[in-house]
C-alpha cells in the first residue's frame, strides 16, 4: 500500500500535466468539434452530430489538403532529418570549436521570432528592388509566389535541421573512437567509416528525430500561415493544422467557425495517433529502447 | 492657520475622491496611420464631455482609454471575436459596417436606436449611411466616416507615353461617362509595358490582399450580392466569370503582374506611390497616406499627389456600361455587455460632431459623415474631397450577412487561383460556387 502511494504522489504531477493539458483539451475539441460553434451561435450554439465531419468528407478541398499534408510532412522531413545528418557529419568532424561555432551559427533561425523569420525571408523572395533574390538573379517575382512549395519546405526545413544536428552531433560524439580507429586500420576509407560504422550506430536517433518530427511538423503550420497563408490560389499550400486555424479563427470578414475547426483539430489527433502506433510498431521502438549495443564509458 | 490648510486640503482630496472618474475602453483601428483620428477623436470628445458634465454637476467624470490597431484587420477582427467572448470588450468598437450584421447576430452589439433619438447630434447623419448600419430593424452603430474606392492613374506617366494634358484631364469624365472602359484601360496599359513606360505587369494593380475592392469588378459586370427581398446572399456566376475574365485577362496582356497577391502592403504603396505604375485601384483614404506614410511623404507631400496623380471612378466593363466604386463606412458599436453603455453613447453624441468630423476627414482622406461638415469651409475648400464626392453618386455596398465572410473567402481564392494561372475563370467559378453552396446552404442563392 505505502509502495503504491508513494508511487503516485510521484505520478500525480506528471499525470495532472498530461490530463489538464493534453487529455482535457482533446476531449474538449471532441465536444467542440460536434457543436455548430461560431462567432454568431457563440452564446446558442447546438448539437449538431457528426454534421462537422460530414461536412469535412464532401468538402471539395478536403483531398487536396490532405495530399499537401502528406507533400509538407515528408518533403520537410526528408530536408530536416537529411540536412540534420549532413551538418552533424560535417560538423562533428571538424575541430571542436569550428564546429560549434558552425553549429550555433544553424541555430540561428530557430531562436529568432517566426514573425522576424519570415520577414527575412519576404526580404529575400520579394520582386525588385525589394528582394535580394530578384536583384542578384535579375529575375524579378515574388519567389513565394512562385514557387510557394520550394519556401515552405525551406523555410521551415532549415530550422528544423538544426534539432536533428544538435542530436547526431551528440550521438557521434559519443561513438567510441576505437570503432573509427579500428575501421582505419582494415583500410576503410572515411565514407566506409561513416556508411558502415557511424550511420548504424545512428539508427536510434535518426529514427527517434524521424518520428519526433513527423508529429510535430504534422500540427505545426505557422510559418506557411506567415509565408502565404495557404495560398496562392486555391488552398495550394494549405495544410490541414492550418485550415483548422483558419477555419476556427482566421476570417477577413468575422465569422470564425469554432465547430468545424474542432472537427478538424479532431480529425489531426487521430492521424498523430495512428502515425504513432505506425512509427512503434514498424521501426519496433522496443528493441531500440533496450540495453544499448555499444558500451559508452 | 496652518490647520486650517491642512484641513482644507483634506477636505479637496476627499472632496477629489469621491468624485468618481468611470474609465470607457475603446477600440479603434486604421490600419492606416492617418486614421488616428479614430482613437484621438474620442479621446478629445471626452475632454467635452466633462466640461459638460462639470456644468451639469455631475458626481462623475469620464476617461477613455483607446487603442489603435495599425496591424491589419485580420488580426483586429480575432483580437475582438476573443474579447467578445470572454467577455472582456471593449465598451466602444469601432468597425466597418458590414461587421454589424455577424456581431448583432453573435449578441455582442447593444441596440443603439433609443440613443439616437435622444440625441439630437446624431440627427445631421447622412440619412444613408444608417441603412449601412442597420440590420435586422435595428441599428447597432453610429456612422464614423465613409468613402470611395477611386482608380488613380499616374499623369506623369500618360504623358509619357504621349496623352496630352487635355486628354488627361478628361479622363475621369471619360469614365464617369462609360466612354473609356476596362477595354480601354488594357489597350493603354499594353502600350505602355510595349513602349517601356512601366515594367511588364505595372500598369495595372489592384490590392495585394484580400479586401472590398475586389466586389467592384463584380458590381461592373452587373452582379448583386444581396437578394433585398429575402437578405440571401447572392452569387452571379455570370457576373463572376466576367469578373474573373477580366482580371485573368489583365494577368495575361501583362499589366497586372501574377505576383501581385502576397505583396506586402509597403512594397506595394511604394511602387504605386513612386510612379513605377500606370493604374492602381485604391481607396480616398490612400491619398492621405501615401502623403503622409510612404514615397510622397519626402517628395513634396500633397504637392507631388497632385502634380503626379488623378482620380476617377472604377471603369465599366463595356462602353456605355456602369462605372462604379464601392464604399465600406466605418462605425462605432457598443459592446452589449457595456456597464457604461449610457455613458459610452453620450460619448459617441459628442464625437459626432462637425468639428471631429472635418478633422478626421482632413487627416485621413475619408468622407464626412454629417451634413452639417460638408458647409464647414475648410471642408468646402479641400479639393480632394470636393473632387472625390462624385464617387458617392455611384457607389456599391457589401450585404451584411453572417455569411459574407465566407462569401468574401472564397471569392477571393478564386481570383487567387485565376491569376496565379491555377484554375481558368470558367473552373474557379464552378470551385467558388461549389464552396459557396456548401458552406451557406439555405442562406445562398446562386443564380
Amino acid at each position: 500500500m505505502r509502495r503504491w502511494s508513494v508511487a503516485a504522489l510521484f505520478l500525480l504531477p506528471g499525470s495532472l500535466l498530461i490530463v489538464l493539458f493534453f487529455l482535457l483539451p482533446v476531449v474538449l475539441t471532441l465536444v467542440l468539434s460536434a457543436t455548430n460553434l461560431s462567432t454568431t451561435t457563440f452564446s446558442h450554439p447546438s448539437w449538431v452530430g457528426w454534421g462537422n465531419y460530414q461536412e469535412l468528407l464532401q468538402a471539395r478541398f478536403t483531398p487536396l489538403i490532405l495530399k499537401n499534408t502528406l507533400k509538407y510532412v515528408i518533403l520537410t522531413l526528408f530536408f530536416n532529418v537529411g540536412m540534420g545528418l549532413l551538418l552533424a557529419l560535417i560538423t562533428a568532424f571538424l575541430p571542436v570549436r569550428l564546429g560549434d561555432a558552425f553549429r550555433a551559427l544553424w541555430l540561428l533561425p530557430r531562436i529568432t521570432a517566426s514573425v522576424v523569420y519570415v520577414l527575412i525571408w519576404q526580404g529575400l523572395a520579394a520582386v525588385a528592388p525589394y528582394g535580394l533574390l530578384s536583384d542578384l538573379t535579375g529575375n524579378s517575382q515574388n519567389w513565394i509566389q512562385q514557387s510557394p512549395w520550394a519556401v515552405v519546405v525551406l523555410a521551415n526545413g532549415v530550422i528544423g535541421a538544426s534539432f536533428g544536428m544538435l542530436l547526431f552531433t551528440s550521438a557521434i560524439r559519443a561513438i567510441p573512437s576505437d570503432l573509427l580507429h579500428a575501421a582505419a586500420v582494415d583500410g576503410a576509407t572515411t565514407w566506409q567509416s561513416i556508411y558502415r560504422v557511424v550511420l548504424p550506430l545512428l539508427r536510434w536517433p535518426i529514427l527517434f528525430v524521424s518520428a519526433y518530427q513527423t508529429l510535430s511538423l504534422l500540427t505545426s503550420f505557422e510559418y506557411i500561415l506567415l509565408l502565404t497563408n495557404g495560398g496562392p490560389g486555391f488552398y495550394s499550400t494549405e495544410v490541414w493544422s492550418l485550415s483548422a486555424y483558419h477555419q476556427a479563427f482566421s476570417n477577413y470578414f468575422g465569422n470564425a467557425q469554432f465547430g468545424l475547426g474542432s472537427a478538424m483539430a479532431a480529425v489531426l489527433v487521430v492521424i498523430g495517433v495512428v502515425v504513432s502506433l505506425i512509427y512503434l510498431r514498424v521501426f519496433n521502438f522496443k528493441e531500440l529502447l533496450g540495453e544499448p549495443k555499444v558500451e559508452v564509458n | 492657520m496652518k490647520g486650517r490648510v491642512v484641513l482644507a486640503i483634506l477636505i479637496f482630496l476627499g472632496l477629489a475622491q469621491a468624485q468618481e472618474v468611470i474609465t470607457l475602453q475603446a477600440w479603434t483601428i486604421g490600419p492606416e496611420e492617418a486614421s488616428r483620428t479614430r482613437a484621438t477623436n474620442l479621446v478629445a470628445a471626452a475632454e467635452e464631455l466633462n466640461k459638460a458634465l462639470v456644468a451639469e454637476k455631475a458626481p462623475y467624470r469620464v476617461k477613455v482609454e483607446t487603442s489603435f490597431e495599425t496591424t491589419n484587420w485580420d488580426n483586429y477582427h480575432r483580437r475582438l471575436l476573443l474579447a467578445f467572448q470572454s467577455n472582456k470588450a471593449p465598451d466602444i468598437v469601432q468597425s466597418a459596417h458590414v461587421d454589424v450584421g455577424t456581431y448583432a447576430d453573435g449578441g455582442y452589439l447593444a441596440p443603439l436606436d433609443n440613443y439616437i433619438n435622444e440625441y439630437a447630434q446624431f440627427k445631421n447623419v447622412i440619412p444613408t449611411l444608417w441603412n449601412a448600419v442597420t440590420y435586422k430593424g435595428k441599428r447597432w452603430g453610429i456612422p464614423q466616416d465613409t468613402e470611395a474606392r477611386p482608380l488613380y492613374f499616374n499623369k506623369t506617366l500618360l504623358a509619357k507615353l504621349g496623352w496630352s494634358q487635355a486628354q488627361i484631364d478628361a479622363l475621369p469624365q471619360q469614365i464617369r461617362d462609360g466612354k473609356f472602359t476596362w477595354q480601354d484601360l488594357i489597350k493603354v496599359g499594353q502600350e505602355a509595358v510595349q513602349k517601356g513606360v512601366v515594367k511588364p505587369g505595372y500598369a495595372y494593380w489592384h490590392r495585394p490582399v484580400n479586401g472590398a475592392d475586389f466586389f467592384e469588378y463584380y458590381y461592373a459586370c452587373g452582379g448583386s450580392l444581396q437578394d433585398s427581398q429575402n437578405g440571401k446572399l447572392v452569387f452571379s456566376k455570370a457576373a463572376s466569370l466576367c469578373a474573373y475574365q477580366l482580371l485573368a485577362d489583365l494577368v495575361k496582356a501583362n499589366l497586372t503582374s501574377k505576383n501581385l497577391l502576397g505583396m506586402s502592403w509597403d512594397n506595394w504603396h511604394n511602387a504605386v506611390s513612386s510612379g513605377e505604375v500606370l493604374f492602381a485601384s485604391a481607396g480616398t483614404w490612400t491619398w492621405a497616406q501615401w502623403a503622409t506614410q510612404y514615397y510622397p511623404k519626402d517628395h513634396g507631400g500633397y504637392d507631388y499627389l497632385w502634380k503626379n496623380f488623378g482620380f476617377a471612378l472604377q471603369p465599366a466593363i463595356k462602353p456605355g456600361g456602369k462605372p462604379v466604386t464601392l464604399s465600406q463606412p466605418q462605425a462605432y458599436m457598443i459592446w452589449s455587455g457595456s456597464k457604461h453603455a449610457d455613458l459610452a453613447a453620450r460619448l459617441l453624441a459628442m464625437v459626432t460632431q462637425a468639428s471631429f468630423d472635418e478633422k478626421h476627414a482632413l487627416q485621413s482622406a475619408h468622407l464626412p459623415v454629417l451634413r452639417t461638415t460638408y458647409a464647414l469651409p475648410e471642408i468646402k475648400s479641400n479639393e480632394f474631397l470636393q473632387d472625390v464626392a462624385y464617387l458617392l453618386d455611384f457607389t456599391t455596398f457589401q450585404p451584411m450577412s453572417p455569411g459574407w465572410g465566407q462569401y468574401g473567402d472564397s471569392f477571393f481564392r478564386g481570383i487567387s487561383a485565376v491569376e496565379s494561372g491555377q484554375l481558368s475563370p470558367q473552373d474557379a467559378v464552378g470551385f467558388v460556387a461549389q464552396e459557396l453552396s456548401q458552406k451557406l446552404k439555405g442562406d445562398l442563392e446562386v443564380q
